[in-house]
C-alpha cells in the first residue's frame, strides 16, 4: 500500500502565530493514504481536522514535516505550484458547496479546466468535458441552470461533478453532507460511494457517525493528532465521536445497503 | 492559445459588465465625462489651430506687414493754429529704400497707397477705401476675381485706370448692368471696373492686420494709377475745416526671403524705422507672431480642458476602484473558489484587471459618443471649427482602458491576494 500511496503525511505539524505566542494546532500528524482508498476524518472542533484537511489540499502550509501528494514533494512549493498542484490532483467537495452563484452550472465545472497550465483546454473540449460530468452525476437536463435553480443535493452534485472535472489522484470532501437533508445526503454519499468502487481515492471530513461508520477506514483526531486510525469499530467508537443512540443503530442497517447500491452504481463516474 | 485565453477573460469581463446594467453604467459614468471632454478638447483644438493656420496662410508666413499709423493726439496741437498745415506722418519712400537696399533677407517689398474716396454712379454714392495695390498683392493675398479679371503688369505699366470692386458695391451703387465693364467714378476719376472679388470677405484679424476697415468698400487699383491719380495727399473734410494728410507710403508688405527670417527681419525693420521716424508713426504685423499668440491663447485654453479632463478622468478612476473594491469583498468567496480550484494569483489579478478594463474602454467608447455630442452642441453655437480625427477615438479608448486598469491595480491586487482558505469560509 505504501508503495502505492497518494498521500504520505510524515511528522506534519503546523503552528498559527509565531514565538512564544505560537499556536500548535497540529502536533506530529504522520499518515499514509493509498490509492483507492475511502478515508473519513473525524473528531471535535478544534481536533485540527480542518486545518489537516487545509494542508492535504494544498490550500495551507505545513509548519514542519512533509507532504508527498501523488509521489510528488508539495510541503515547499510556492503559492503559483501549489494552485497548480490543486488544479491538477485535487477535487475539493464544500460543505456549502461553493458555486459560483453567476455562473450556469456547465460554467461552474469547466472553471477547473480553466485553469490547466500548459496545453490549454479549448473552449469546445472544457464544453464537452462539462457535459459529461454533469450526465454522470445525473443532471445532463440542467446544464444552463443557475445553482439557485437548483436544489441543495443537486448543487452538491454538481460540485462533485466540478471536483472530478481534471481527473484528480485525491477527492477532498469537506462534510458534504452538512448541509443536506438525508436524502439528498444520501445520494451524494451513494455518489461519493461509488467513485470509491471506481478506484477514485476520497477522503472526506464528517460530524456524523452514522456516515462514518460506514467508511472502510477513520481517522479521529484530537488535539492535533491522530488519536485512532483504523477500520471503525462499530456503535461504541462512534459514540465517541458524538453520536447519540438512535443514529448507531441505523448506522449499522445503512451500511448494508450502500455496499450493494456502491455495487450497481461503480461504473458511473 | 493565449488568444484563447485572453478571450476568455474578455468574455468574463463583458459578462460581468452586463450582470449589473445600472451598476456598470454608474461605474463608467466618471469615464464617460473625462473621455468625452478630451474628445471634445482633442477636436476643439485641433479645429482651433486648423483656423489658426488658415489665417496665417492667407496673409503669408514670410509676410511683414508694416503700416503707417496716425501718432498720438499731442502732435495736433501743432496743426490746430495752421489750417494750412499738412499732417505729415507715416512710412516714407526712403524707408523703402534703405530697407531694400540694407537688409539681404528680403525678397521684396509691395508698396500699398490707400486713399478714401467716395465712388459714385449716377446719383449713388458709396465712401471706399482705395487701395493702390502691385498686381503681384492681389495674388499673395488670394484676391480672386470671381467674374472677370484681376488686373496684370501691364495695366500697372500702362497706369490703367481699371479697378477691382466687391461684390457688393454693384449693388449699393445700384448699377442696373453687370459690373464687370461698367464705368465709376473715384473721387473725380472714372474707372472701368474689370473684375468682381470673388465674395470671400477676409477675417476680421486679417482685415485689421492689413488696415483694411470693415466698414467701407475695399476697391483695388494698380499702384502706378494710384499714384498718378491721387498722389499720396488725402483731403478730408471735416465740419468746416480741411484735414490734409500726407502718406507716402501707407502700407508696406515686406517679404522674407524664407519663414526662418522672418523675426530677425522683423527686428532690423523696427531699427531702421526707429532711427528714421522722431515719432511712432508705424507699426509692424509679423503673421507669424500672430500664429504664436493665438497658440499662446489656444494653450491656455488646451491646459484648462486638459485639466477637467484630467479630474474627471481621476474622478472616474476613483468611482471604479470604489465599485471594485465593493465588488471584491462580495465576491471573496467566488475568489476563494478559484483560487481552491486552482487559479494562481496572476489568473485572479488578470481576471479583476480585464473586468476594470473592460469597464475603461466601454465607458470609454460611450464617453466619445458623448464627446461627438459635445462637439457638435459646441460647433453649433459658437462657431468655432472642430476637427474629428479617427485617432482621438484610439487616444481616448486608450486613455479610459490606461485610467480603468490604473483604477483596478489595487482592488485586484487585493483580491490576488486573498488567503483562499478564509476567502472560501467568508460570509
Amino acid at each position: 500500500m505504501s508503495g502505492d500511496a497518494i498521500v504520505r503525511l510524515e511528522a506534519i505539524g503546523k503552528d498559527y502565530g509565531a514565538g512564544a505566542a505560537a499556536l500548535t494546532v497540529l502536533r506530529s500528524v504522520d499518515l499514509t493514504i493509498g490509492r483507492g482508498e475511502f478515508v473519513g476524518i473525524v473528531g471535535a472542533s478544534g481536533s485540527g481536522k480542518t486545518t489537516m484537511m487545509n494542508i492535504l489540499g494544498c490550500l495551507d502550509r505545513p509548519t514542519r514535516g512533509r507532504y508527498v501528494l501523488a509521489g510528488e514533494d508539495v510541503s515547499t512549493l510556492d503559492d503559483d505550484r501549489l494552485s497548480d498542484v490543486r488544479n491538477r490532483s485535487i477535487g475539493f467537495v464544500f460543505q456549502s458547496f461553493q458555486l459560483i452563484p453567476e455562473l450556469t452550472v456547465r460554467e461552474n465545472v469547466e472553471l477547473p479546466l480553466g485553469y490547466v497550465r500548459g496545453a490549454r483546454i479549448t473552449r469546445s473540449k472544457r464544453h464537452a468535458r462539462a457535459v459529461e460530468l454533469l450526465t454522470s452525476v445525473g443532471l445532463g437536463h440542467r446544464l444552463t441552470h443557475r445553482p439557485a435553480q437548483l436544489s441543495g443535493g443537486e448543487c452538491q452534485r454538481v460540485a462533485v461533478a466540478r471536483a472530478l472535472a481534471n481527473e484528480p489522484a485525491l477527492i477532498l470532501a469537506d462534510e458534504p453532507t452538512g448541509n443536506l437533508d438525508t436524502k439528498s445526503g444520501e445520494d451524494v454519499m451513494q455518489l461519493l460511494f461509488g467513485l470509491h468502487a471506481a478506484g477514485r481515492t476520497i477522503v472526506m471530513v464528517t460530524h456524523n457517525p452514522e456516515i462514518a461508520a460506514r467508511l472502510p477506514r477513520v481517522v479521529e483526531m484530537r488535539d492535533g493528532e491522530v488519536l485512532r486510525d483504523g477500520a471503525p469499530h462499530g456503535a461504541r467508537e462512534s459514540a465517541s465521536v458524538g453520536a447519540n443512540d438512535e443514529g448507531r443503530a441505523g448506522a449499522r442497517s445503512d451500511a448494508h445497503e450502500v455496499r450493494r447500491a456502491s455495487g450497481t452504481t461503480g461504473e458511473a463516474r | 492559445m493565449r488568444f484563447d485565453a485572453l478571450f476568455d477573460l474578455l468574455r468574463l469581463g463583458f459578462e460581468n459588465l452586463l450582470r449589473n446594467k445600472l451598476r456598470s453604467f454608474l461605474t463608467m459614468l466618471g469615464m464617460i465625462f473625462g473621455v468625452g471632454s478630451v474628445i471634445a478638447m482633442l477636436s476643439v483644438g485641433a479645429g482651433a489651430r486648423k483656423e489658426i493656420l488658415e489665417r496665417i496662410q492667407s496673409l503669408g508666413i514670410e509676410n511683414i506687414i508694416v503700416n503707417s499709423v496716425k501718432p498720438p493726439e499731442e502732435t495736433k496741437t501743432e496743426t490746430q493754429g495752421n489750417r494750412r498745415w499738412v499732417d505729415k506722418y507715416g512710412l516714407r519712400f526712403d524707408d523703402r529704400e534703405q530697407l531694400e537696399a540694407t537688409c539681404p533677407s528680403i525678397r521684396k517689398v509691395l508698396p500699398v497707397n490707400l486713399v478714401k474716396k467716395p465712388v459714385w454712379s449716377g446719383s449713388r454714392r458709396v465712401d471706399a477705401s482705395v487701395l493702390g495695390v502691385l498686381p503681384e498683392h492681389l495674388a499673395m493675398f488670394h484676391l480672386e476675381a470671381g467674374r472677370g479679371r484681376v488686373f496684370n503688369a501691364l495695366d500697372a505699366r500702362e497706369a490703367k485706370q481699371v479697378c477691382l470692386v466687391r461684390q457688393g458695391l454693384g449693388e449699393e451703387l445700384q448699377l442696373l448692368r453687370d459690373p464687370v465693364g461698367a464705368t465709376v467714378n473715384v473721387g473725380n476719376e472714372s474707372f472701368e471696373i474689370v473684375g468682381v472679388l470673388a465674395d470671400e470677405a477676409f477675417r476680421s484679424h486679417t482685415q485689421k492686420a492689413l488696415a483694411i476697415d470693415g466698414r467701407t468698400q475695399e476697391v483695388y487699383i494698380p499702384y502706378t494709377t494710384s499714384m498718378r491719380t491721387f498722389g499720396t495727399m488725402t483731403f478730408v473734410r471735416k465740419s468746416g475745416s480741411e484735414e490734409r494728410t500726407l502718406v507716402e507710403l501707407d502700407q508696406m508688405i515686406v517679404v522674407a526671403k524664407s519663414a526662418d527670417l522672418v523675426r530677425p527681419t522683423a527686428r532690423i525693420i523696427a531699427n531702421v524705422l526707429e532711427r528714421n521716424h522722431k515719432r511712432k508713426d508705424w507699426e509692424i504685423v509679423v503673421p507669424l507672431e500672430l500664429l504664436q499668440q493665438s497658440e499662446r491663447t489656444q494653450a491656455v485654453f488646451n491646459a484648462v480642458m486638459l485639466v477637467i479632463a484630467a479630474i474627471s478622468l481621476l474622478v472616474g478612476g476613483i468611482g471604479i476602484a470604489n465599485i471594485m473594491l465593493a465588488t471584491i469583498t462580495e465576491r471573496t468567496r467566488e475568489i476563494g473558489v478559484r483560487r481552491a480550484l486552482g487559479a494562481r494569483r496572476r489568473d485572479i489579478l488578470l481576471q479583476f484587471l480585464t473586468e476594470t478594463a473592460t469597464i475603461g474602454v466601454v465607458g470609454g467608447l460611450f464617453g466619445c459618443l458623448f464627446g461627438l455630442a459635445a462637439i457638435r452642441a459646441v460647433v453649433l453655437y459658437t462657431g468655432w471649427q472642430a476637427v474629428i480625427e479617427p485617432h482621438f477615438v484610439l487616444v481616448a479608448l486608450g486613455i479610459s482602458g490606461g485610467v480603468a486598469v490604473l483604477a483596478g491595480l489595487y482592488p485586484a491586487r487585493r483580491a490576488a491576494r486573498m488567503d483562499p482558505i478564509g476567502a472560501l469560509r467568508y460570509q
